[in-house]
Parts: structure tokens; sequence; C-alpha cells
């Protein structure tokens, strides 16, 4: 020891009166702007998707209950489990909806270890308010791409003199990069009317293995090249990573799967081990080959029993092959799915009209039980003056004489009446036409509702127009204008509101703003209607029909007549994914009608 | 800055200079280089404040790399020298004899990462975990939710919900999710 050891304990003492260099109380001092400390969640913004438990390292988070689930959202919300979270800001980082946040605050004090458990934004907290903390870095900062692989496709002038099919598809690249978008959450498959098992066969694609996306595929879905070209994907509405970028492309990815493998049913019976089916040794008799018909047809084949389609048209596929345009659904792709479907055992009897050909109750005598998906076939008429005249068409009359290879007139002026996908089906179908007789496009489409009201896929205006049509919504027809016996126009006017008060439509017009659209033919696509004549009054007495005309069924499409099942856009409107559903659904309701839940 | 950033890619041939802000740049360096350019930049160029040493593990390119973060409190800016290391030989030369504080770095990288570096005092003693028998903490390929679930007692009254399982309970319980088949298995 020497002298300096001795002195310097009493040096400190000088220290005694000085202001001390320390935090004074280091417990409320404010952490730094980006700190990540406890847990903020905007509930109202977070969809309950689970990207957070999933990514969470330490399994520090639990999805609860906080509210009822509805289509897009869970209701789920993201509680935290503070023994184990290490405040990484995976959770943050990755979140779909950006409504998880860390705030800079760090002090919590409790007796109770087990109250360090909490819902973010549910159980409220002194930090609920505070600004600071850690958010995730926007813009350029993602686990996933925001944006969508873009789809191929050929340009407006190579596709409007044909009728090919102008979607190319993904290549493996493309669709494993779009694949590997998805996070897997799931929540798309509670909106598609079909509950397909969407990360299930994306993941399939991310994998490469497409024999486990097309069994996937088929579990809930027997027409997966139809709907991954033409589904009106409500899945990708509610996609989570759509909220703060593109959704997936989930209908192109679903196409992928499908069109990977070959078309030949051999190879699908053995992918989906169909071939070792066991008869029930019972009948069921289907109306129609729409995508009803067709999914409980295939559901109810699986099960073992014989099943036979009644088809009044030459070729299956009802709405799918008379209704949509080639370009848009190519038959060879509509053969194939139903290629196999017939393989499984199902038959069709083409050109017999159920009412006409054979009674209803005849199936119903041959049969143990009928399903009927005859969906909305016949046209809609405005009704207003001129609407009569031979030049005036429907729409579906139109494009189901296109796909039968007959003569369609075809005028160099054209307007059409309608603003949903069959309208812009017709236009685009007539604008080709056009194209092929006159070498040029003059077609006007309008609608009653504005621009960002019209019901049609906004891919299909946006490409209508590519394709030269005019597109002028937001105007009611009042009369077509008839000159000389011809069509020479119709008459509009702007259309204020469409709906009253109590929500009947009951359209309001600006008669002040008129326009002429000049015209030597008018087409009428403003909705369909359904041919029941098949149900004898007799049957009709039993049956219950609901305000608009339908008939009613149970949550299986059972009638109030226990053999008769009734699905498709009868029931639930026009839609593929809707009637594929229906279908299955009514195939299994069939199941348990025959088998009391057996079989 | 700029004329201390152009001295040393010609001298040490460096790729990727990059300006985060006129203050502070950041450049990488061959391994065998490394300690020499931090060297370098230290006696030559008084960046004399060694802030920090940090690591990552880019294990889809089977490397590490380890940055050098230095201060120079004369022209008040700041150099991050990067260097990187393959991960099957996750040695470095220590830069302890620098300053003295690295041994500390280095003793916490040794633990976390897993790389050595020879000669660096106590460096492989604990940092902060003691009796550690897993691969090291911080490598990519260090399962830490197999970990906390192997290591951590499940709180009582915890549960959770798959958002589709529970949506299909929630609202359509009765819809067909899959194909039923009628076959002999």
């Amino acid at each position: 020891m020497n002298i300096k050891d001795v002195f310097t304990p009493f040096t400190t003492w000088s220290k005694v009166v000085k202001d001390p260099v320390t935090i004074k109380n280091p417990i409320g001092r404010e952490a730094a702007p980006r700190y990540r400390g406890f847990h903020k969640n905007d509930v109202e913004a977070c969809i309950g998707c689970g990207t957070c438990e999933a990514i969470c390292e330490n399994k520090a988070i639990d999805l609860v209950p906080y509210k009822d689930p509805v289509s897009g959202d869970s209701g789920l919300r993201p509680r935290i489990d503070y023994g184990r979270c290490c405040w990484c800001a995976l959770c943050v980082d990755i979140c779909t909806t950006n409504s998880l946040s860390l705030t800079n605050e760090y002090t919590w004090v409790d007796t109770d270890p087990d109250n360090f458990i909490f819902t973010p934004g549910v159980d409220k907290k002194s930090w609920d308010d505070k600004k600071d903390g850690w958010k995730k870095p926007v813009p350029n900062y993602h686990f996933y791409g925001q944006t969508r692989v873009p789809m191929g496709e050929l340009h407006a002038h190579e596709r409007i003199d044909s009728f090919v099919e102008f979607i190319k598809g993904y290549s493996k690249q493309q669709a494993e990069e779009e694949a590997d978008r998805c996070v897997g959450c799931g929540i798309c498959t509670a909106t598609c009317p079909a509950h397909m098992g969407i990360p299930e066969y994306i993941k399939a694609i991310r994998n490469d293995d497409m024999e486990e996306g097309l069994r996937i595929l088929y579990e809930t879905n027997p027409l997966p090249e139809i709907c991954g070209r033409i589904c009106t994907h409500k899945c990708e509405d509610v996609c989570s990573v759509g909220v703060n970028g593109d959704p997936l492309s989930i209908r192109w990815l679903k196409r992928y799967i499908a069109d990977q493998i070959p078309a030949d049913t051999d190879k699908y019976n053995d992918i989906l081990v169909t071939k070792d089916i066991k008869q029930n040794n019972k009948k069921v008799a289907i109306i129609g080959s729409g995508p009803s018909g067709l999914s409980a047809a295939y559901y109810l084949a699986l099960l073992g029993y014989s099943v036979k389609i009644f088809e009044k048209l030459p070729q299956a596929g009802g709405m799918m092959r008379y209704g949509i345009p080639e370009y848009r659904l190519p038959y060879d792709q509509i053969d194939k799915d139903i290629n196999y479907i017939l393989s499984v055992g199902v038959e069709i009897e083409y050109n017999v009209t159920v009412g006409k050909d054979i009674t209803l109750e005849q199936l119903h005598k041959d049969y143990d039980a009928v399903f009927a998906g005859t969906g909305l076939h016949l046209g809609r008429s405005t009704r207003i003056a001129g609407s009569d005249h031979p030049n005036v068409y429907q729409s579906v009359d139109l494009l189901r004489d296109i796909v039968k290879e007959v003569p369609v007139p075809v005028e160099r002026k054209i307007v059409v009446i309608g603003g949903g996908n069959v309208a812009m089906d017709i236009t685009r179908s007539m604008a080709r036409l056009q194209m092929k007789k006159f070498g040029e496009v003059n077609i006007i489409t309008t609608s009653l509702e504005d621009e960002a009201h019209m019901p049609a896929d906004r891919e299909e205006i946006v490409e209508a127009r590519e394709e030269g049509c005019t597109i002028i919504p937001g105007y009611g027809p009042q009369e077509i204008i008839i000159e000389d016996n011809k069509v020479k126009g119709l008459k509009v006017w702007k259309c204020l509101s469409i709906f009253d008060e109590d929500r009947r439509f009951n359209p309001k017009f600006d008669a002040s703003d008129e326009r002429i659209f000049e015209g030597d033919m008018v087409i009428e696509s403003i909705g369909q209607g359904m041919d029941i004549s098949y149900l004898s009054e007799d049957f009709k007495k039993d049956l219950e029909f609901d305000p608009r005309g339908r008939v009613k069924t149970n949550d299986r499409f059972q009638s109030s007549l226990p053999w008769l099942f009734l699905g498709g856009d009868i029931i639930q409107g026009p839609d593929v994914i809707h009637g594929i559903a229906n279908g299955h659904i009514a195939a299994q309701g069939i199941d348990d009608f025959l088998f009391g839940n057996k079989s | 800055m700029k004329a201390i950033v152009q001295e040393i890619t010609e001298k040490y041939n460096l790729q990727n200079a990059v300006f985060q802000r006129d203050n502070m740049a950041f450049v990488e360096v061959e391994k065998k280089f490394a300690i020499d350019l931090v060297t370098f930049l230290k006696d030559y160029h008084q960046f004399s404040h060694f802030v920090m040493m940090s690591c990552v593990d880019w294990i889809e390119d089977g490397q590490f790399q380890l940055l050098y973060l230095l201060h120079n409190p004369a022209l008040k800016v700041d150099i991050g020298i990067k260097t990187y290391l393959n991960r099957t030989e996750p040695v470095m030369q220590s830069a302890h004899h620098l300053w003295k504080q690295i041994w500390t770095y280095q003793r916490e990288i040794k633990e976390a990462f897993g790389i050595d570096f020879p000669g660096s005092p106590n460096v492989d003693e604990n940092f902060v975990l003691e009796g550690w028998t897993e691969i090291p903490h911080m490598r990519r390929d260090f399962d830490t939710a197999a970990y906390s679930e192997k290591t951590y007692f499940p709180r009582e009254g915890r549960f959770t919900h798959d958002p589709a399982t529970y949506m299909r309970e929630k609202l359509y319980p009765n819809q067909p999710v899959t194909a039923k088949k009628n076959t002999n298995e």
C-alpha cells in the first residue's frame, strides 16, 4: 500500500457538494424515439391475420377473440406474454396492416408476474396514447413483396380480332415469386364461397409440388381450370397482403397449378385417388351441367352415387361455356375439367330438356334424389320504348349463339346497355366481331351505375377500353330511337340515383342531361332470369318461394320437397364459385338425406 | 471524409464504399486487410475513438459479416469497416491491441456467433450465458422458437387460435372443406 491509496478515499468527499453526473431518477426517463418498448395495437385496423404470432421467435404471442369474425377479419387479436417477449419487433415489421407497433415506454411495475400478459389495444395501458416508439419503417421496408407479379397478356391490337385466350398464365418462376408473397394467414379461405385451402395450395407452389396442389384444389373445387381463369376472386378482396400492397394473384396461382397437370384423366385419377370408388347403389339425377350441377355430380360420384346429368344444350358447362367468351375461358379448358368429372363415372345426357323431353315427376320416380342447377339463361329487357324492335337483342342469347356458331347479327354501330360482367362479355365479343367484319370497333356501353359503382370487374372495364370499346357509365336508357323502322340509337338521361330510401330499385334521372348514343343495333344486358318451368304446378304447391320468386332451400340447398335440392345461380345469383360451393354442400346434403349422416 | 475514403479505396482496393450521409461512410475490405485498415485509420487519420463492433450472420451467403465502427472526433465523422468471414472458418484476427474495450466485444461475438479471436484476452469466458450447450444463439440456424418451447414452461391460461380454423368454426362449421370418398380403404 502506498500513500495515494490511503488518501484517495478522502478525496471523494469533495464530490459530496457537487451535482451528480448520474440521472437522479432513471425511472420515468423518456426513451429514444425509436426505442422498442411495450406493444400497442390499433385493434380496428388489425384484421387478426396472425402473422405476428407466426413470426414470433419466442412464442410470446397468442391470438385471442376480440369480436365476432367477419369476412376479411378473423375477430382475433394478438396477446403478448412478456415472460417471453424479447422486444425484437419482428411482429411489428411483419404486420400486414401496420396496426401493431412498439411504444418507447419501458417501465411497468407490478407485484404479480402473471399480470405481464395483455392484449394491446384491448387491455388499456398508460402508453396507449404514446406516439414515439418502433413502427415499421415505411416505405421500402417489407418482409414480403408489395407488388404482384404482372400477368402477361396479348396486347389489345393482337387480341381484338380473335377469340384466342389473351391471358398467358404464369411461368414457374413467376408463380413461385408470386406465391412467395403469401403470408399464409388463411383469412381468404373464409371469404372464398367454396372455402378453398388457398394458403395450402400456394404453399404447394412454393414447394413446386403440383400434384399436392391439385389434390388441395379438388378438395373443394372440381373446376380449377375454369375457376383459375374466370373466378370472381372474392378471396383477393380480403387478402391481408392487399391491405398495404397488391393482394396475391390467387386466381392466377390456382390456374398455374391446374395448367401444370396434363389433360390426362388417368393421371388425374391417380393423383386424386379416384379409381377405387365403391358404389352405394343410389341414383341421383342432376338438371343442368353448369358449375353447381357439375360440382354436385363430382362430389356425389366420389361418395359412390350413380349420377346422371340432364343437359338441354349440346355441350356441358352451362353459362361457363355458353355465357363466358372463349377469349376468357377457352373451350378446351372447360373440356379438361369436365372430362375428368366424367372419368369418375358421371354421365351426361345432352339435348334433353327437363319439363319437355322428360318430366321432373319421372326423375323423381327413377332416382333417389334430384339436384337442379338450371342457371339464369333468360335475358331481361329494359322494357323501354323501342325495346321490342327486332334489332334489339339480349346479351345471353347472342353469347350463346356465338358458342353454337349460329350466325350473329353484327352492325357497324352497336350500343350495349348494362354495367356488369356479362355486359362486358358481350361488348368485347361484339367488338371482336365488328373488327372481323368492318376492320374497326364502334361500340358504346352504358350503365346506370357510375364508374366507381359498375358491378363489372375493374379489369374487364379496363380491357374493354383497351380494345377500343367506349364505356360511358352513369346514364339510364329512356328510349330506343327508331326511324324508318330502323334502330338509330339509344336516348339516355344522366342517372342521379338508382335506389330510393328504402333500397328499392327506383332510379332518378336528370332529363336536362340527355345524350343520344348512335347505334344500328342495341343489346340489353341488365341481368338474367331463370326458367323453372320444369317445376309442375303439383310440385310448386308443395314448394316455398321467396319474394323474388326463388325456391326456398335450407342450408344444404334442400327444398321443402326433401328429395329435391336446388343450387347455383337460381338460388344465390350469378357466380361460378358460389355455384361450385352450392353443389358440394348439396352433395353432402343429399348424402345426409339418403343415408342419415352415414356413408 | 471523401478524400479519406478515396485514399483507402485505392490503398486497399476496396469495393462498395457507401456514404450513409456526409459524415458517415461504410467500406468493405478483404478479411486479411481488415485489421490493417482499422489500424491505418486510427494511426494516420485520427479515428481515435472505437465506437463499437458487431456481427451479422448472412447464412444464405455462407458468411459472417464483422463491422468495426470508428469515429474521428476532430472531423466529427464516422466510418464503418465491413469484412466477411466464411461461416465454415469462423476465425478473425484480434484487434484488442488497438483499443482495450475490443476485448469485450470480441468475447461477446465469440459467445453469440461462435467467431474466435485467437489471442484476445478472456475470449473464451462466458459473456452473459452460463452453461450454454446449444449452438451460438445469434447464428441464424439456431431455432429460437424450438429453444423457447423446450426451455421455458408454458404460462398457465395461455391459449391461441389459428385464424382460418377459428373462422371456419364460427362462420361455416357445417360446410364441407374436404372431398369425402366412398372407397374400400
